[in-house]
Formats: C-alpha cells, structure tokens, sequence
C-alpha cells in the first residue's frame, strides 16, 4: 500500500459524503443532518489520513530492549 | 424585514427569522388569548407602560388577589408538608382543572381557600391552647407527685430536724414541729405552716433561688426537683422553633417554698411570677392533694382524647385538601402570569380594546393567528383578535429553533453569548466538532464504549426522566445525554487511531514492523520496516516499545496543529456566510480576505511543510530530514535564509520571503479598509442630507403618524415613532481605536490560538500514559501471579481497576477533556467570526406552573 490510498480514500468518502448529503430529505433537521454527515466524514478522514501518513515514511522505527529470542519468530510477529 | 421571503423549512444555522406584530384584542377575549398564546409559547411581548409603575397598571387588584391566594396556598401546604401528608402530584389533579380556569375559577378557588384557611387556623388556635392547658395539667401533676415527696420526707426526718435545732434553714421547720407536735402526729392534720408551689425553667432555677434569699434575708425554706423531661408534652408551637435542631425539650423544676407570713409570701409570689414560674395551688394535707392528683389525672386523660380528635379533624381536612392543592398551584400560577402580561398591554379607551405588540417568529405568524381564533371561540365571542405586522428596525431576539438533541449543543454555545440576530450559529457545527475534539483528547475504544454505553441507557430511558430528579449532578448528565453519546461514540473512532483499548493495542492488520530474529537477549533490539503498512491507526508494533513515546508524541502534537489550523481556517470562512447575509460583501475582501491570508500564509504554509514532510521518504531521498519547528523559527528571524542542510524542498527561500511578506501586508490592509468603508459610508449619506436626522425631526415625525392615524391611535404607534430616534453619531476615532485592536488581537490570536490547540496533545498523552500506569501498577501485577493467590489477587486487582478507570479515566479525564474542549470552542473557533452580542427570545409561557414553587415544601 502507498500514499494513493489517502488520494483513494478521499475519493471515495467525498462520493459517500454526497451521496449522504442528497439523501438527506427535506424536513425540519435537513441542514443539520446535512452538515454533521459532512463534518464527520471530513473529521474522521482528517485524523485517518494524518496518522496514515505519518507512519507512511517512519523516520524512527521500535525499538525494544526486553525481547526474548523465543519470542521472535514468524508465527509470533504477531505478539509483536 | 419582513418582507424577507421566510425558507420552507427552520435550519439552526440561522435563528429565525422574526416579526414584530400588533395584536388588537377584545377586552373580553384578552383573558382566553393569553392562555392560549402561553400554551403555544412562541409570542414574546413588549412592555407598552414602561412608565407606569407597577401600581398604577390595569390588573393591579387581581394580581393581588392572585398573591393573597398564593399566600393562602403556601400557608396550607406548609401545614400539610408539618403533619406528613402526602400531596398528590399534579398529574394526578389536572383532571380537576378541566374545562375549569379563568377569573371565575380563581374567584371560586379564593372563596374555597379563604374558608380552608380560616378553619385550619381555627383548629390550629385550638389545638393550641388545648395543648398549653394540657401542659399545665401536666405539670400541676408533677409538682403534687414532688410535693408529695417533700412532704412525706419532712414526716420522716421530723427526728433529724428536731436534732439540728441550731441549723440556719431549721427554724422554720422547727416551727412547723413546734407547732404541729403539740396536737397531730406528723404534718399529716394540722399543718400551719403556708407554702408557694410551683414550676419553673431549669435554666432560672439557680437565679430564683438567689434572689428569694436575698429578698427573703434567708427566711425560707426550699425544696425543687427535676421533673423527668419526658413527662411534659411539647406544645408543636414551641417544637416547631426548633428548626432543624435537636428536639426540643421542656426543662422545668417543681420546687415548693416554705415561708412564714402573708407578706412574705406575696413576694414570693410576684418574684416566682416575674420570673416565669407557674405557680399552683397545693393543699398540705395528704388526702386532698391525693384527690386532686386524681382529679388532674382524668383531667389529663379527657383533654388528651380532645387533642386527638382536634388532631384527627385537621388532618382529614388537611388531607382533603392535600388532594387538590397542586391544581389549585396550578391555577394561581397560571392567573398571575396571564395578569402579568396583561400588565404590559395598553387599553385603548376610544374601542375597547387592548392592544398588544410582541415578537413572533414569521414563520409562526399563522400558527399565533389561529390560536387567536381558538381562544376567540373559547371566549364565546364571534369576533377574534387581530393580528398585523409592524414594520421595525429595532433588533429582534435571537430564537434557534432546538429539539431534544441540538438543545444540549446549542446551550455550550449560549453560554458564551446568544447569538446576534441571524448571524451564523456556531451551534450547528458543534454538533460534531464539539464531540470530534474531545475525543482527541480522550482517545481510547474501551473509555469510549463505556462511556457511549452509558449514555445509550440514559437515551433509552429518557421518558422516565423528563421532569428531572431534583438531583442536580444526576440531571446535568442527563441533559448532556446527546453530547456525552456522540463523546463516547468519537472516543471510540479516535481510540482505534491510537490504536488504545484500555491502553492495551488491537492487532487488526498485519503490522509494518517486523523484529529481527538473531540477537543477543538483553540488548536494544530495532525492528526491520517492511513493505506493508498499516492501514487503520498507529501501528500496534509501537505498543510497549522504548521509544513509543518519542513516535506518538510527534504525531499528536503534529496532528493538533493541523487539527487546529484547519478548525480556524473554517470559523474564518464562516464570516463569509455573515458578510453575504447582512448585505455588506465588501466586507469579504476588507475582513475575510487579509484574515484568511494571514492565518494561511504562516500557519497554512506550517501544515502544509507537516504534510509535505511526512509524505516524503527521506531514507531514499538520503538527506536528514528538517526540523520544522526551527525552520518556522527562521522564517521569522531571518527570512530569506534556508541552510541547504536543512532545506525541505528547492525554492524554499523565495517562497518564505513571499508569504512573509503577504502576511505583513495583511495587518495594514485588516487596519485600513474598513475604517475607510465606514467613512465612506458616512460620506455618502451626509450629501444625501439626511444630516441630523435623529435629532430635530423626531417630533415631526411623531406627530405626523399620529395625526394621520387619528387620535386614538397616537399611543398605539408611539413606538414606531420613537425607533426613529436610531441614528448614530458617526465617531471616526472610535472606528479606528476599534479596528486597531480588532487587528491586533487578531494576528497575535493567530499565534496564541494555534498553540491553544497543542492542548489536544497533551491530554491525550495525558490520558493515554495514565491508563497505561493504571493498567501497570493494578491489573498487569495481578496477572504475574499464580495459583489461588493469582485469582484472588487478580479478582481484587480487576476492581480497584475498574473502579479507578472509572471515576479517574472516564469521569475526571471526561471532565478535564469536556472543559478543554470547551475552551476550544469559545475562544479558538467563536472567536473567529461569532458576534454573540443578541438576546434570547424568551416567550411567554406557562413553563414551571405545574410545579409547587421551590421553598414552600
């Protein structure tokens, strides 16, 4: 995976956005259902895509000084 | 106004849209219609006697009789509240109401209070005094019984007397002895000796004493007891002055004095009476005061069974009207508020009208109107009330239209400041920003389900609690149900970024990490990236790590700052809806536009360096990356300057200098522009000539309305006449001193905002490193042991944890994070555009008239 997933992921949560936004019908809560569809999709996006990418590039990697041999190995890199 | 077309439907973007209206109604309607307008709740009026005093208006008498009856309830229910009855609630009693109000219904209920009244204050006068005669029964009782004891033990120590002939008390009993040895055996018969019984408070006992002697010389003989406190009943006036105390107990010696001659014992007399003593008529022979205990006795006996039917009668009375009285709270309330409003309309003498103005939203024009019908019909009249529009340019209150859910959301907002008329509310964005940046704060699945759940229960029982509890803490929570819902629900999202559950971490990918296989145990080991990379959060290989910290501490501080530039971005662009509504689109490149570059020439140029950084590989690009903190303090300091070493992309010089000095540009242009907008305005009008208009034509102009609309009428329009009276002296200097510090404010805002947001960093590291100590400190050591010590321990562990992350983790986080959140919302987003300068249209309503006023019970 690479940096166009962001691109992708944008994409389509703006095409999900819109669509909520014409779903929505019309009625007393239209604009507020409206602007918090809006606003979630674009929050949570937000903090998605900035930890997505910080860790796209990682300037530092783990780094542990209580691992035991036993511990490593392919089955258990999913302790790890 | 007006004349604005309304939208189809309310939106909280804006308040609504208001009107102000003249409601011409009947006389005989104008009861009816304020019922009805207050059951509807959307009117608020004006007051149109502003200088009558509250004295001189039409409903003074029945704004009287309202309180009067309204004493008369109070007075009632704190006799019943006294004897514990119960008072049916309101619910229950509204069906006696039915079809049942107006100034007949309070007529009726006056007569019915003033008859309730006067025969619970009779059966209290005499409880009362049967109550007193009952304690002095009692006590006439006591001072025979202890009388009774002197008397016998004088008989017994006749022998002991007579030898202490040379005593200072004995001589008068040695009398007595002289006297009676010669004929009786004893003091049984012929006792000569005359005596003052009595009862008096404990507390003068020692007074009493002191000064019969001094005033008697010594010539006396005294004798007291205590009379056990239990044996004198407490009259309930006297119980009831103890309030809140210990109960209250009557504390009295039963004393008997012995003194030779009338004189002497008239000053006993008058000294025992002036100081509070009761005194009481005791014969010295054995058998007749023997009789006349037992006459007390039964005296005592038929009094206590009266006192107990009296008691019985109030209470069946009290409880009769313990059925009712919520109703009949109801009733007065409701009167009084209709009357108060009353009071603020004006009686048009010429057609027997009142007439009434009053905002209404435009959009309820037609709902208000046919309430008027409603209560015309009520009323039994043909004609109905009439409504029509004024035309105004008086500020109208601000009304949002909230349900059960926004509600709790738009008043974190009106608690900053209400906002102006239609000006853009900042409450609709809140809805979600508010919850979005707690959860920043509060990041953690486990927290966040807790807490999602708990205000999922309150949701769903939320009919119970309508009314409220009366427990304050309990209904605060209860009203914030929505928010700490939507809270839990962004906890959640925001705890899988942080990958945090309880400050353990989820593995639901496969990780970007992998930890190499040959090295030595005990050394720092470093894991090998792969070509993976981890799609939902912060990758679970950091959980645990040396270094975790250093990793997650770049990005959240990171992440807030962009977080927050971008929040500030949006609450500057938000001023453009403002601009374009209220007609001034010069506005937007006088204010909006210098803002904007601004804020996004410094600290938009700094997320996109944040952005840029991170998206590039810096191992294959083979350069150490810049550190952007320093480059940011360089972009000040000195501005064209970038070290190649620490350059982040080519050309970065030229682009710093520029949007340096686009930034600099901005504060003059902020400074400048609108100022001159204002003067220009000014200007404009000025050789229009309308120079001077407030001040000398405001007569001419209210006397011209009046005469065209005729007499009558002059007072009715009197205040559209005077909202002529508006115009502003134009006061340059006050416009520059005012621009100058909106300037300056905002550009140091600027700064001081963007750091404010670091705050989201803090306390989610905050936050994330207390629950990891939690977790370490309790249930991690509990896990290390083993066998039934283990389980024990950790059963014992479990709680303590659950307990602590609670009410630490959820409830005191929770709040800290609530109020940060807060804070940001306030001063960092309203701060932007939000003018908050409206007031609150509070309508007339009959809201709190179902409930007996606080106080009384």
């Amino acid at each position: 995976m690479s940096g166009y997933l962001i691109i992708y992921v944008f994409v389509v949560l703006a095409a999900v956005a819109a669509a909520g936004f014409m779903a929505v019908r019309k009625g007393e809560n239209q604009v507020v259902i409206r602007t918090s569809i809006i606003l979630v999709i674009s929050a949570c996006y937000l903090m998605w895509a900035i930890t997505y990418l910080a860790q796209l590039h990682p300037l530092i990697k783990p780094r542990r000084s209580d691992l035991k041999p036993s511990h490593v190995g392919p089955e258990s890199d999913y302790l790890y | 106004m007006s004349d604005q077309r309304v939208s189809q439907y309310p939106s909280l973007l804006r308040s609504e849209q208001m009107s102000l209206v003249q409601l011409y109604v009947p006389i005989d309607q104008a009861h009816s219609v304020v019922e009805e307008l207050a059951e509807l709740q959307r009117v608020q009026f004006k007051d149109l006697n502003p200088d009558v005093n509250p004295f001189q208006r039409t409903y003074v008498s029945q704004i009287r009789r309202c309180d009067e009856a309204e004493r008369r309830l109070r007075f009632l229910t704190q006799q019943i509240t006294a004897q514990a009855i119960p008072i049916r609630p309101f619910e229950d009693t509204v069906a006696l109401l039915a079809g049942r109000s107006g100034p007949q219904a309070l007529e009726e209920l006056d007569t019915r209070l003033a008859e309730s009244e006067q025969r619970v204050a009779a059966m209290n006068g005499s409880y009362e005094s049967l109550e007193k005669r009952a304690l002095e029964l009692e006590e006439a009782r006591q001072v025979l019984r202890e009388t009774d004891v002197f008397f016998s033990e004088a008989t017994s120590r006749t022998q002991e007397i007579r030898s202490s002939f040379d005593e200072p008390s004995a001589p008068l009993l040695g009398d007595v002895e002289a006297g009676a040895g010669a004929g009786e055996s004893g003091f049984g018969g012929g006792f000569e000796l005359e005596f003052v019984a009595g009862t008096i408070d404990r507390a003068r006992m020692a007074t009493f004493e002191r000064v019969l002697w001094r005033v008697l010389r010594g010539n006396l003989y005294m004798n007291y007891a205590e009379i056990d406190d239990s044996a004198l009943p407490v009259p309930t006036s006297v119980a009831g002055d103890s309030a809140g105390g210990e109960e209250k107990k009557l504390r009295k010696n039963a004393f008997i004095i012995f003194a030779h001659g009338q004189d002497l014992l008239d000053k006993i007399r008058k000294i025992a009476e002036s100081m509070g003593a009761t005194l009481f008529p005791i014969d010295s022979n054995a058998d007749k005061r023997e009789e006349k205990l037992r006459e007390v006795t039964s005296r005592i006996e038929d009094l206590n069974s009266v006192l107990y039917n009296t008691n019985q009668t109030r209470r069946a009375e009290l409880a009769k009207i313990g059925e009712s009285i919520s109703a009949w709270w109801a009733v007065v309330l409701k009167e009084k508020v209709v009357y108060t409003t009353l009071n603020l309309w004006q009686w048009d003498q010429g057609r027997k009208t009142l007439v009434a103005e009053g905002w209404v939203p435009t959009r309820d024009i037609p709902t208000v109107q046919a309430a008027l019908r409603r209560a015309s019909e009520n009323a039994g009249t043909s004609v109905s009330a009439i409504l029509h529009e004024l035309r105004t340019h008086k500020d109208p209150p601000t009304f949002h239209r909230t349900n059960k859910f926004t509600d709790a959301f738009q008043s974190i907002i009106d608690a900053y400041g209400v906002a102006s008329y239609q000006e853009v509310n900042p409450g609709l964005f809140t809805v979600i920003t508010f919850p979005f940046l707690f959860a920043v704060m509060f990041g953690d699945i486990g927290h966040g389900i807790v807490m999602m759940l708990s205000a999922l229960t309150l949701i769903l029982i939320e009919n119970k609690f309508k009314k409220g509890t009366g427990n304050e803490i309990f209904d605060t929570f209860f009203y914030g149900r929505y928010i700490i819902f939507l809270m839990g629900l962004f906890a959640i999202f925001t705890g899988f970024m942080y990958n945090d559950i309880f400050s353990l971490s989820l593995h639901l990918a496969k990780s970007q990490f992998r930890w190499p296989t040959d090295f030595e145990k005990g050394t720092v080991v470093e894991a090998i990236q792969t070509a993976a990379r981890y799609p939902f959060g912060i990758d679970p290989a950091w959980h645990g790590t040396d270094n975790a910290l250093i990793f997650t501490n770049s990005l959240k501080m990171k992440m807030s700052v962009v977080i927050g530039v971008i929040h500030m971005s949006f609450a500057i662009c938000l001023q453009v809806l403002n601009h374009l509504h209220f007609k001034k689109p010069e506005l937007i490149w006088a204010e909006f536009l210098p803002q904007i570059l601004f804020m996004e020439s410094i600290f938009g140029y700094l997320i996109g360096c944040i952005v840029y950084k991170w998206s590039v590989d810096w191992e294959a690009v083979g350069r150490n990356p810049p550190n952007l903190l320093n480059m940011l303090i360089k972009l000040f300091l000195s501005p064209g300057n970038v070290d190649p070493d620490d350059q982040l992309y080519p050309g970065q010089a030229g682009v710093q200098v520029f949007l340096l000095l686009l930034a600099l540009v901005c504060v003059p242009w902020m400074l400048c522009t609108k100022p001159y907008l204002l003067y220009r305005e000014h200007q404009k009008i000025v050789e229009q000539g309308y120079h001077g208009i407030g001040s000398t034509s405001n007569q001419n102009g209210g006397g011209l309305l009046s005469g065209d609309e005729g007499e009558s009428d002059g007072e009715g329009h009197g205040v559209v006449a005077e909202e002529m009276d508006e115009e502003h002296e134009f006061d340059m200097g006050e416009h520059v001193i005012h621009q100058v510090i909106h300037t300056i404010e905002f550009c140091l805002g600027c700064i001081s905002n963007t750091a404010s947001y670091l705050r989201l960093w803090a306390l989610s590291l905050a936050h994330a490193q207390l629950s990891e100590v939690l977790w370490s400190m309790t249930l991690d050591k509990a896990f290390a042991m083993e066998g039934i010590a283990g389980i024990i321990f950790t059963f014992l562990m479990f709680s303590m944890w659950f307990t602590l992350t609670v009410a630490i983790l959820i409830v005191m986080e929770g709040l800290s994070a609530f109020l940060h959140a807060l804070r940001l919302h306030w001063v960092e987003f309203n701060g932007k555009f939000y003018g908050g300068a409206g007031t609150a249209f509070t309508p007339l309503t009959f809201d709190g008239c179902d409930e007996i006023p606080e106080g009384v019970l």
